[in-house]
């Protein structure tokens, strides 16, 4: 089974010499197609910046990093953006829905950039919203719904381009723990159906879900999970 | 383009973000529509001051004339010996000029003046009697109402008939029958053979017609008055006029007719050439150079109205910093964030434009009415207008846009 992850010591630092943060030390760390990963650890752990590499919304200081087999250490900006928009779908605490947009466009908006006409975007958007439970919502503002229903409306559009890889920050941080439960439902749904999700949570509950909990400690893999791949 | 129908889409967000945020988007477009305005409305009204006074010299009989009189210093007193020995303007030099280039002269005409006593069975009064010579009907704008106009021979032999404006007909024959009639001019009879058509221009409404003296004219053949009136046998004139319909052969036959003059005239340079196109010329860049002032204040609000909005659109970038990076990071790449920034942009500014033509139109009417002159407006003051603004507001809108674009999805996200 070909993997969606693929890290070869990956190294983040932020800011310059004097006052250097490593925030990634090394990171080796292979998630294989259709596996549901739980990445955890303490806050300033390196869980988003590893978060942000996996997503390709940042690049490694150095090290190597293939998504869905792709290489993407120095690609510019705009081949970045077009990885995000075919291979990542990003979920997000606070969903990040566009507040003036309606659900149904908000769903649209990764087919968009994508290309894809406007009939089919439609379809594909409303299709979405029926699997992820909320088909009546399609003509509301995202104001108008719960957080739940917000959350769901987020990875509809997460799964709008049919990516390679869910990633997930602390999608249930927000929500009460009903809402939250049903929505860790859904994920752990779109696991079964074969989707590769990697989900970020400090909730050793939620955590457990996962067929594999991935814990970092000051930038690195903290063992023995490391070697589990 | 990999994006279908992408344009329209992003044109339809922009109008929502302009929609959502109306204060904002007045007020940027408010700069934009001012300098259109300012634009449009100063060149709609130099535009509008400009027919009125083409007009003016239409009804005076066009400006492709050239006027040559004495020169001044042959009236004020200041003449020399040499000077006064000469006989002046004469009937021949009009004949010379007309020669000296037929291609470029349509029309010739003179024009000399005398006192005389006129009477009337109903008037008696003192006047200035023009007497005209060759096409000066149409070269001065004149046109017969009543009767006829004096014909060749008439003019050659001095014929003992007259032609009189509307004011004159109406003094002397206020019965309106002044056709066939006789009247004195000093001490001959002349017979009225025709009445010209009132010549009325007017500045502004309800001002007193600008053209009111030239209703007065009194005309008779020139040869008449030299004959019965000055017994001048050389025919003298005051004023010759030729008209050349080609404003470009003016300044040449200016010249050679000046040096023809000179010649004739034993080396004294005792005429005025009075080129009406020249001077017509001046006026209208003039009327250029008021175009360019108001240009240039239009361009200086567009410019002030353009800093404003780079620092609004700056302002409401750090407001969508965030949706900018969401936009980022399901999938939109720096140049669609350029893109639909610059779209919202030039929406904007078109938007502000079109208030600009309307504000414009109803600021130079505004002024129009006030001056009490016809509005003319030059389907080119609209293009320019809309073209100026539409520049300006794609150039200021660069910048934010730029900077948008640039964002780094990660830190754009996290932005607070």
């Amino acid at each position: 089974m070909s993997a969606v992850i693929e890290t070869r010591s990956l190294t983040k630092v932020f800011g310059v010499n004097g006052n250097a943060v490593h925030a990634l030390r090394g990171i080796d760390l292979v998630v294989a197609r259709g596996e549901f990963v739980a990445l955890v650890g303490p806050s300033g752990s390196g869980k988003s910046t590893l978060m942000a590499i996996l997503g390709c919304l940042d690049s490694p200081s150095a090290g190597g990093y293939s998504l869905d087999g792709q290489p993407v250490e120095g690609l510019s900006g705009s081949a970045l953006a077009r990885i995000r928009n075919e291979k990542v779908g990003f979920v997000f605490q606070t969903y990040n829905l566009l507040p003036r947009a309606t659900v149904a466009r908000n769903v649209e908006l990764p087919m968009l950039y994508a290309g894809v006409g406007g009939r089919e975007r439609r379809e594909r958007a409303l299709a979405l919203l029926e699997k992820v439970g909320i088909p009546e919502k399609a003509g509301r503002l995202p104001a108008e719904l719960s957080g739940g229903q917000r959350q769901r409306v987020a990875i509809a559009r997460a799964l709008a381009n049919g990516p390679a890889l869910l990633l997930a920050d602390e999608p249930t941080g927000a929500l009460d723990s009903k809402t939250g439960a049903e929505v860790l439902g859904l994920f752990q749904e779109l696991h079964r159906q074969g989707h590769t999700v990697v989900l970020v949570t400090h909730d050793p509950a939620i955590a457990a879900l996962a067929g594999r909990r991935i814990e970092l400690y000051d930038g690195l893999v903290r063992l023995p999970e490391a070697k589990a791949a | 383009m990999r994006f279908s129908g992408a344009f329209r889409q992003r044109v339809a967000e922009a109008w929502l973000e302009i929609r959502e945020n109306l204060g904002r988007s007045a007020l940027q477009a408010l700069g934009i529509m001012v300098g259109v305005a300012s634009v449009l409305g100063g060149f709609s009204i130099s535009d509008s001051n400009q027919r009125r006074s083409d007009e003016r010299w239409r009804k005076l009989g066009g400006i492709e004339r050239m006027n040559v009189q004495p020169a001044a210093a042959m009236r004020d007193g200041s003449v020399t010996a040499l000077q006064r020995a000469n006989l002046g303007l004469r009937n021949d030099d009009a004949a010379d000029g007309e020669a000296l280039n037929s291609k470029a002269v349509h029309a010739t005409s003179v024009q000399r003046f005398a006192r005389a006593r006129l009477r009337s069975p109903n008037a008696d009064q003192e006047r200035q009697v023009s007497g005209i010579g060759g096409d000066f009907l149409p070269l001065n704008g004149y046109e017969v109402e009543q009767g006829r106009a004096f014909s060749m021979t008439e003019l050659a032999a001095g014929a003992p008939v007259c032609l009189l404006g509307a004011e004159a007909a109406s003094v002397f024959f206020p019965s309106g029958d002044a056709v066939g009639q006789t009247m004195r001019l000093g001490d001959f009879p002349v017979v009225v053979v025709g009445v010209f058509r009132e010549l009325v221009f007017r500045w502004r409404e309800g001002e007193p017609n600008a053209m009111a003296w030239r209703n007065e004219i009194v005309a008779v053949p020139s040869a008449l008055v030299a004959a019965r009136m000055q017994g001048d046998r050389y025919e003298r004139v005051d004023r010759m006029t030729f008209k050349i319909p080609e404003l470009n052969l003016m300044e040449g036959f200016a010249r050679d007719l000046a040096s023809l003059l000179k010649a004739n005239h034993r080396q004294q340079e005792d005429v005025r050439i009075d080129d009406i196109a020249a001077r017509m010329r001046k006026r209208q860049s003039q009327g250029q150079v008021y175009n360019l002032i108001f240009m240039l204040s239009g361009i200086l609000s567009l410019v002030g109205g353009g800093m404003v909005n780079v620092n609004i659109q700056l302002a409401s970038l750090s407001e969508r910093v965030r949706e900018v990076g969401v936009r980022m990071a399901i999938g939109a790449s720096s140049l669609e964030v350029f893109k639909a920034f610059m779209t919202e942009a030039v929406l904007l500014t078109s938007l502000g434009s079109l208030g600009g033509l309307v504000l414009g139109v109803g600021f130079s009417k505004g002024i129009c009415v006030f001056l009490d002159i016809p509005l003319f407006l030059a389907p080119g003051s609209f293009f320019a207008a809309f073209f100026v603004a539409s520049a300006f507001g794609v150039v200021f809108a660069l910048f934010p846009a730029w900077k948008a674009s640039r964002l780094s999805p990660m830190e754009a996200l996290r932005y607070e």
